[in-house]
């Protein structure tokens, strides 16, 4: 496991915040470290925090925040005295609404397949975790080395295919990642 | 014994008044208007008069009566009106000297003759100051208005009489809505100031505001403390101004300085007053009027002159002489001033009431505060939108700019918008940089989207994640922790499950 990655595992800390100008922001929250906004980890420092105000520290500038209101999924905060609308999605819900709304859909899917024959010995991740890309999903044994297969996107594993200890043919398909990288 | 000055005024000005009157010795005294009876002003003052106006159908500082009779009972030597309210209302400042009360200001007569703004123009003509193209006198109707307006060509503007603060006044481009136009501005005027007599005359299509500051005494010495240039206005009231302008040249200085010391003079005007001129994009200008109160702006002049106005405004009242001479006025690098008003910039600057639950202002020796709330304060749609005054002073107008802006983003509020968001952009704008703005500017230039910016938009993202996220989260019994040290975001979690 690379430590290197920003992406840590658990999906349920990605968020996507929509504008209505159609500007997209794929938030992270990690459980002990920097928000990552769209790939990027953010020197971003919490000053202050009180009811419904936050202030943060970026760049040496400060950032009021606010919230104005909240209507479920729906936020208005403001920001350093302007307001901005957005709305708020959890990974899995968007990855849903991405599905059922064709034209729309921002998720592609990439699929994994075996590069050669062979046998997987170990797989590192699960079903529903978050991936970086390039990083390792499973181990394929042939022709006595072993070789990682890695995630060609950044992106929430949707179904791992195969099990441990499995024997595969070349192209047969490994895992399906539904990609955040758009 | 200390004379005893009231201000007939209330938040920001009463406490910038009161500081001046106990520069000079005086007891200050204001009213506790029951539509504020917690404003922050009455904690500066040394007696509080209860003015019992709950029940009234206006608030004392618009009740000459009312304000005359408890000044009366109270023993007040002095009055300071401030500016707005009963500044300029001539039978105000009539009734406080029939009744032995010193007004700060102008004779009553003076300011009736200011307010009648064709009056004061045909006696601007008279000490040779030039005019807008337009008609000599109130045009009689709505047809007169038309033959008047064929003649000088359109866009023509159509201004009550008595008018002021953009009510009963209509621009007019084409003949065919001029006689709907008229009628309806004069009907506003007889509405509003109960005079329906309207003048036209020449619009110009993208000008600038300028204004001269003038100070006499009632020995006949009069100076004037060089421009400011107000032409960052909204619905034709000011929102920014700066001092010097960028747009008159030390020559000009002099000629239109020279020209409202004459015009001062030549109508024997003393105390503080206001010469406001129009300027054309050739840079051709013309008097437009005279305002006869000390104004919200005039904190630029002071930074960058170092005289205190209204000091001298209570010293004039007082009968004192005016020991500063023409000579003695030097204009020292350049002032900003943003107006803090609750309004909306993103929604036509529609005006926001309730509670401040927190505000910070800039702090700095080149920055002046003039505020009249603080932490808790109450806004109400009983007066006017404004609370504070940020005015930033710096060597050259790069500098001040420069100064304003990093003074802005320091300040913050929580709990209600204002217009400071909208300075900073303005102060962000090449034509604002490049002095080329005009009054226009907001109606031709401005939109809501330029308040936004991309570093904004993606922390507000941030924020609005985080407070969904903690709900969220919290559903799947997973608290994470994105901490900064002690801090903790989630500490929210229980507050926003509403």
């Amino acid at each position: 496991m690379g430590t290197t990655y920003i992406y840590k595992r658990d999906a349920s800390r990605l968020f996507i915040a929509l504008r209505e100008n159609g500007k997209r922001y794929k938030i992270y929250i990690p459980k002990e470290s920097k928000p990552v906004i769209n790939g990027e980890e953010l020197d971003i420092d919490f000053v202050e925090q009180e009811d419904f105000h936050y202030t943060f520290n970026w760049n040496g500038k400060r950032f009021h925040c606010e919230l104005v209101s909240r209507d479920q999924n729906k936020a208005v905060i403001k920001v350093n005295g302007v307001e901005y609308k957005f709305s708020l999605e959890s990974l899995f819900s968007y990855i849903r609404h991405g599905m059922i709304d064709k034209d729309g859909s921002q998720i592609n899917e990439n699929n994994i397949v075996s590069p050669m024959p062979g046998k997987i010995v170990d797989i590192f991740l699960s079903e529903g975790d978050l991936v970086n890309e390039g990083e390792p999903i499973l181990s394929l044994e042939a022709m006595k080395m072993q070789n990682e297969i890695s995630a060609n996107c950044n992106g929430v594993i949707r179904k791992i295919r195969v099990q441990q200890g499995q024997s595969v043919m070349k192209d047969e398909l490994l895992v399906e990642i539904s990609s955040i990288d758009v | 014994m200390k004379q005893r000055l009231l201000i007939a005024n209330r938040s920001e000005i009463a406490i910038r008044i009161i500081r001046s009157a106990h520069k000079l010795g005086m007891l200050a005294v204001v009213f506790q208007c029951d539509r504020e009876p917690d404003a922050l002003y009455l904690n500066y003052a040394d007696e509080i008069i209860p003015a019992r106006d709950a029940g009234n159908e206006k608030p004392i500082f618009l009740d000459p009566e009312l304000i005359v009779n408890l000044a009366l009972e109270h023993n007040i030597d002095l009055i300071h009106p401030g500016y707005g309210f009963l500044s300029e209302n001539p039978d105000f400042a009539q009734l406080c000297v029939e009744n032995g009360i010193n007004f700060i200001g102008p004779s009553p007569e003076l300011i009736r003759e200011m307010g009648l703004k064709t009056v004061a123009k045909s006696m601007a003509i008279k000490a040779g100051l030039p005019l807008v193209p337009g008609s000599d006198g109130p045009v009689k109707d709505a047809e007169a208005a038309k033959a008047y307006a064929d003649k000088i060509g359109y866009p023509v503007i159509l201004k009550a009489s008595a008018g002021g603060g953009g009510r009963g006044m209509r621009i007019v481009n084409k003949p065919e809505t001029i006689e709907r136009n008229f009628k309806s501005a004069s009907d506003e005027a007889l509405a509003a100031f109960g005079n329906g007599d309207m003048f036209i005359e020449k619009f110009l299509l993208n000008p600038k505001h300028l204004e001269f500051q003038i100070m006499g005494d009632k020995h006949g010495n009069v100076i004037h403390l060089g421009e400011r240039e107000c032409s960052l206005q909204r619905k034709h009231q000011k929102i920014m101004e700066e001092a010097p302008s960028a747009s008159v040249t030390p020559n000009m200085r002099k000629e239109m300085g020279d020209m409202a010391v004459r015009f001062a003079k030549s109508i024997d005007y003393y105390s503080a007053g206001t010469i406001e001129f129009i300027m054309d994009e050739d840079g051709s200008y013309f008097f437009m009027e005279m305002n006869t109160r000390i104004q919200v702006e005039h904190p630029v002049t002071e930074m960058v002159t170092g005289v205190d106005l209204v000091d001298w405004q209570i010293r004039v009242a007082l009968g004192e002489e005016l020991t500063l001479k023409q000579e003695d006025i030097q204009i020292n690098g350049w002032a900003i001033e943003c107006r803090v008003n609750c309004e909306d910039p993103q929604n036509r600057f529609s005006p926001q009431t309730g509670f401040i639950d927190k505000i910070h202002f800039p702090q700095d020796e080149n920055i002046r505060i003039e505020s009249g709330v603080q932490n808790g304060s109450v806004v109400t749609p009983y007066f006017d939108s404004m609370i504070a005054k940020i005015i930033v002073h710096g060597k050259d107008r790069a500098d001040v700019i420069q100064k304003t802006l990093a003074a802005l983003y320091e300040f913050s509020l929580i709990g209600l918008k204002t217009t400071v968001p909208f300075c900073r952009t303005v102060l962000q704008h090449p034509e604002f940089v490049n002095a080329t703005y005009t009054t226009r500017w907001v109606e031709h230039v401005f939109t809501s989207e330029m308040l936004e910016n991309e570093e904004d938009e993606m922390i507000g993202a941030l924020a609005a994640t985080i407070m969904y996220a903690s709900e969220y989260l919290q559903l799947s019994s997973d608290l994470p922790t994105y901490k900064n040290d002690s801090l903790n975001v989630w500490v929210l979690n229980k507050r926003l499950n509403y």
